[in-house]
Parts: C-alpha cells; sequence; structure tokens
C-alpha cells in the first residue's frame, strides 16, 4: 500500500512546481488579446473567442510540444533540472507559435476581408510604435484588430501560458511517470488557472497596456489557492508503474 | 427566465443518486452488459451541471458560458481519478466514486469562493453552483470512464481509458453536455424544461460516442447495447426538444417543410 504522508513528504517540490506553473499560466491569461463576441464583429480590439478557448488552445500546443520534448530527453537520460528548462521552453515557443498565428491570420481577416485598420480604442498612442490609435477607431466601435502592442502582448501571453502548462506537465510526469495521466492532469490545471482569470477580466482584455490589467494579483492569489489545492491532490495519484504495472 | 418546473433540490437529488448508483450497478457487477448503466447515470449528472449553469449563467459572467463547462470538467478530472486512485490505493474499489465526488464538491466550493470573495465577481449562487458543476464533472467522467472500461478498478481505467486516448472524447463532450444546453437556449425566452431535455440529449450523444470506444475495450455486443440505448434516448428527447423550440416559438413558428426542389 502507498502512503499518503510519504507522497506528499517526497513530491512537496513538485507541489510548488505546480503551483508556480498555475500562477504563470493565470498571468499569462491577462497578456492575451482577447476580444470575444465583439471583436468577431471586428467591433472591439482582439481576437474574436473566449478566454478559455484562447488559453486553452495555446496551452495544449505548448503541452504537445513539451511532451515530444520530454520523450526525447528521457531517452536520453534522467530528466533533471536542466532538462525541466529545455521541455519547459519548448512548451514556450510551441504555445507562441501559435498564438502568433492566431493573430497573424486574424488580422489578415481585419484588415483584407472586413477592411478595418488594426487600432486601440484603450489608449490614444501605441505604447511601442507611438502611432496614434483615436484616428482609426471606426465610430461607434472600441478598436479592431490587433495592434502592435496587442500582438506583443499576445506573444508574451503565450509564452507565459506555454512555461506553466509544461512546467505542470514536468512536475506531474516527475511523480508519477506516466505521460498519459500527467497530461489529461496537465490539462485540468490548466482549464482551473484560465477560467478563472477570465472571470477577472471580466472576458476581454486587450493586453498590459489595458486597464484591467491592473486587476493581475487579485487572479495571482485565488490561482495560488486553487493550484496548491489541485497540486496536493494530484501528486498524490501514482501512476500505472506504482501498482505493479499492467 | 421562467419559473422553473424542476428546482434545483430535486435535480441534484436526481443526479447524484442515479449518477452514483449507475456507476456501481456498472463497476461492481462486473458484467460488461450492464456498462450501460453507469452511462444513464452520467447523462443525469450532466443535467444536473446543466441546470447549475442555467443558474449561474442568467447572471451574465462575462465570458461566456463554455468557460464554465470547462472549468467543471476541469475540476472533475482531478477529483475523479483522485478517488478512483485512492480506492486502488487502499484496495477498496468501491470508494472510489464517493471520494471523488466528495473531493470535488470541496474544490468547487472552494473556487467558487475565490470567484466572488477574492475575484469579487458578485453572484449570489456562484459558490452553491460550481459546487454542483464540479460535483456533476466528477460524476460524467467517472460515470463514462466506468462505461468504457467496465469497471472501476483505476488500473483498468488506466488501460482502457487513460493510455488509449478514450478519456479526450470523454473529456470535451462531457463539458459540452454540461455548458451547450444553456449556450444554445439562452436568451430571455429560454425556459428551463428545453434546456434540459436538451441535456440530455447531449449526455445521449456522449453516451452513444462512449458505446463507440468501448467496442475495443469490453465487449462488442455490450458496446452495441449501450449505442442502441443512447441512440433511443438521443431520439426521444431530441425530439421533445424540437416539439419545445415550436411551443415556445410560439405564433411564430410555422412549418416549411425542406427545401424547395428548386433550391437543391
Amino acid at each position: 500500500m502507498i502512503d499518503i504522508i510519504t507522497m506528499l513528504a517526497t513530491h512537496w517540490i513538485s507541489i510548488i512546481g505546480i503551483v508556480i506553473g498555475g500562477i504563470c499560466i493565470a498571468v499569462g491569461v491577462h497578456f492575451v488579446p482577447v476580444g470575444g463576441a465583439p471583436a468577431a464583429m471586428a467591433q472591439a480590439t482582439g481576437i474574436g473567442t473566449g478566454t478559455v478557448q484562447l488559453a486553452a488552445g495555446s496551452g495544449l500546443t505548448g503541452l504537445l510540444a513539451a511532451g515530444y520534448m520530454y520523450k526525447t530527453l528521457s531517452a536520453a537520460g534522467a530528466v533533471g533540472i536542466s532538462e525541466v528548462i529545455l521541455i519547459c521552453a519548448t512548451g514556450a515557443v510551441g504555445a507562441m507559435i501559435m498564438i502568433t498565428t492566431t493573430m497573424i491570420v486574424g488580422n489578415w481577416v481585419y484588415i483584407y476581408g472586413v477592411g478595418v485598420p488594426p487600432a486601440s480604442a484603450k489608449v490614444e498612442y501605441d505604447p511601442i510604435t507611438k502611432n496614434s490609435q483615436a484616428p482609426y477607431v471606426a465610430p461607434g466601435t472600441v478598436g479592431q484588430g490587433m495592434p502592435t502592442v496587442c500582438f506583443v502582448s499576445g506573444t508574451i501571453g503565450g509564452l507565459l501560458g506555454g512555461l506553466g502548462g509544461s512546467l505542470v506537465y514536468c512536475m506531474l510526469m516527475w511523480v508519477n511517470g506516466d505521460p498519459a495521466i500527467s497530461s489529461i492532469f496537465a490539462i485540468g490545471v490548466f482549464l482551473v488557472n484560465a477560467v478563472l482569470p477570465s472571470y477577472n477580466i471580466q472576458g476581454t482584455i486587450e493586453g498590459f497596456h489595458d486597464p484591467k490589467f491592473k486587476r493581475v494579483p487579485k487572479a495571482i492569489v485565488a490561482c495560488f489557492i486553487a493550484s496548491l489545492l489541485c497540486g496536493i491532490i494530484a501528486v498524490m495519484i501514482p501512476g500505472t508503474a506504482m501498482f505493479g504495472g499492467i | 427566465m421562467s419559473e422553473p418546473a424542476e428546482t434545483a433540490n430535486q435535480i441534484d437529488t436526481k443526479g447524484v443518486v442515479v449518477g452514483l448508483v449507475g456507476i456501481y450497478i456498472a463497476g461492481i457487477s462486473g458484467i460488461p452488459y450492464l456498462a450501460f448503466l453507469a452511462g444513464i447515470g452520467a447523462i443525469f449528472a450532466t443535467k444536473m451541471g446543466a441546470d447549475a449553469v442555467r443558474r449561474v449563467c442568467s447572471y451574465g459572467i462575462g465570458t461566456g458560458v463554455p468557460s464554465i463547462g470547462m472549468l467543471a470538467l476541469g475540476m472533475g478530472v482531478i477529483a475523479a481519478m483522485f478517488g478512483l486512485a485512492i480506492g486502488k490505493m487502499y484496495n477498496a474499489v468501491f470508494i472510489g466514486p464517493i471520494v471523488g465526488l466528495v473531493l470535488a464538491l470541496v474544490i468547487g466550493f472552494v473556487v467558487g469562493s475565490l470567484t466572488n470573495k477574492v475575484i469579487k465577481l458578485n453572484i449570489p449562487v456562484m459558490e452553491r453552483c460550481l459546487t454542483e458543476i464540479a460535483g456533476a464533472g466528477v460524476l460524467v467522467l467517472t460515470g463514462f470512464s466506468v462505461m468504457v472500461a467496465g469497471s472501476m478498478d483505476f488500473a483498468v481505467i488506466i488501460e482502457k481509458v487513460i493510455t488509449t486516448g478514450y478519456i479526450a472524447p470523454i473529456f470535451i463532450l462531457g463539458a459540452l453536455g454540461i455548458l451547450h444546453p444553456f449556450n444554445a437556449n439562452l436568451g430571455p425566452d429560454e425556459t428551463q424544461d428545453r434546456t434540459l431535455v436538451h441535456s440530455y440529449s447531449c449526455g445521449a450523444i456522449t453516451m452513444a460516442i462512449g458505446g463507440v470506444c468501448s467496442i475495443a475495450t469490453i465487449d462488442p455486443i455490450a458496446a452495441i447495447l449501450s449505442i442502441v440505448i443512447a441512440a433511443a434516448i438521443w431520439y426521444v428527447n431530441f425530439m421533445g426538444f424540437v416539439r419545445l423550440v415550436q411551443r415556445d416559438a410560439g405564433a411564430g413558428y410555422v412549418g416549411t417543410g425542406l427545401l424547395p426542389p428548386g433550391a437543391m
């Protein structure tokens, strides 16, 4: 029989990893320019879908990249701290590729399909390019498409989301050594940590220049508690190997 | 939103009791032909989740209805697997679903309190509804996993449901059954019976897909039994849903038949 207390004592470092991963995901969600239904009609800045779909999409792409990297590295030897850093970097790049592809193709649709210039109504000047925004915002809307600042912000969001998801996956692999259980658990932890911040931003946000970004500390507190709870439960689940294999 | 015909307590009682009874009969009997009972239990749990989503989302949560369904299954998958694993670790397989359910209720309440107290969403029914949604998530996942694996043993579920990847359709279709009914029916003329009939038909679709998955994992005849029963449940409820749509559309509904011959 496997003792629960022993598992908790052995895997406390994995719990810390899961909490850090959860907080990375929570902060990452705030960076992604989410426009929701108004953006889908080119009446608000951002990608035209909900936070959860975007976070889950980029997170799962990151998880896929991280899983492949884990397989390759674990074939070469034991997975230590330096390997975990490599795996997290792979996951972060995977998630960034997904989110940037979504944003660039979305921008093509907005610019060439709908015929609107990307512009933000939340700031007077784009903080990165210093371009004036107000003249390009169509009357009656709150911006359209993804201007440069949103694009950069979204890429940072993908980085943090992919990093967090891969870190959770690595920590769970250390505990149970079973890719199937680890990935489905990482998805569970990921979704909890993506939905809580999405309530924090009330559905839409443009990126780090948006006034709503100041709400980040509340999401960090909420996700710290939620990830701690999920982490404590997750490290108590052993993999197949501990049941003597099948 | 009209007055509900069924109260939340009635729906929760039915969801939890039918859900657990179905899972236990299918999991403990060991008879593959009874595996479909776990699926029927999961359909009632889906309805419980859909009703909770209906109550909480009518306040307007600002992020779209799908987020709360994904949250349900995110919390559900952690609790369900933990419950089943605990059952296996202590050689008492039968405690698995109960432990999972209790844990999910705790996680749901904590997440609901965080949403209201820390994030300050200030929706009065948030704690209760997230508790119910997490409970529904765990029963849906456990129910369909037991149906596909034909057993409550965690080792068997890992081998037949998780490693094979059948957990993915169960996860996403289970979430759809919880989130889709209200997402499809919402609006000023939303009625509870129409939303809940829709949740039965969504649950039945998940059960049919679970039946297809179980062809490879348990027994072809048991799988066909599950698929046929699920198809019958789907047909009855979908026809009921269409009738209710026509009823709620009132005088605005005119039957037009199929496309005219020239338009095909």
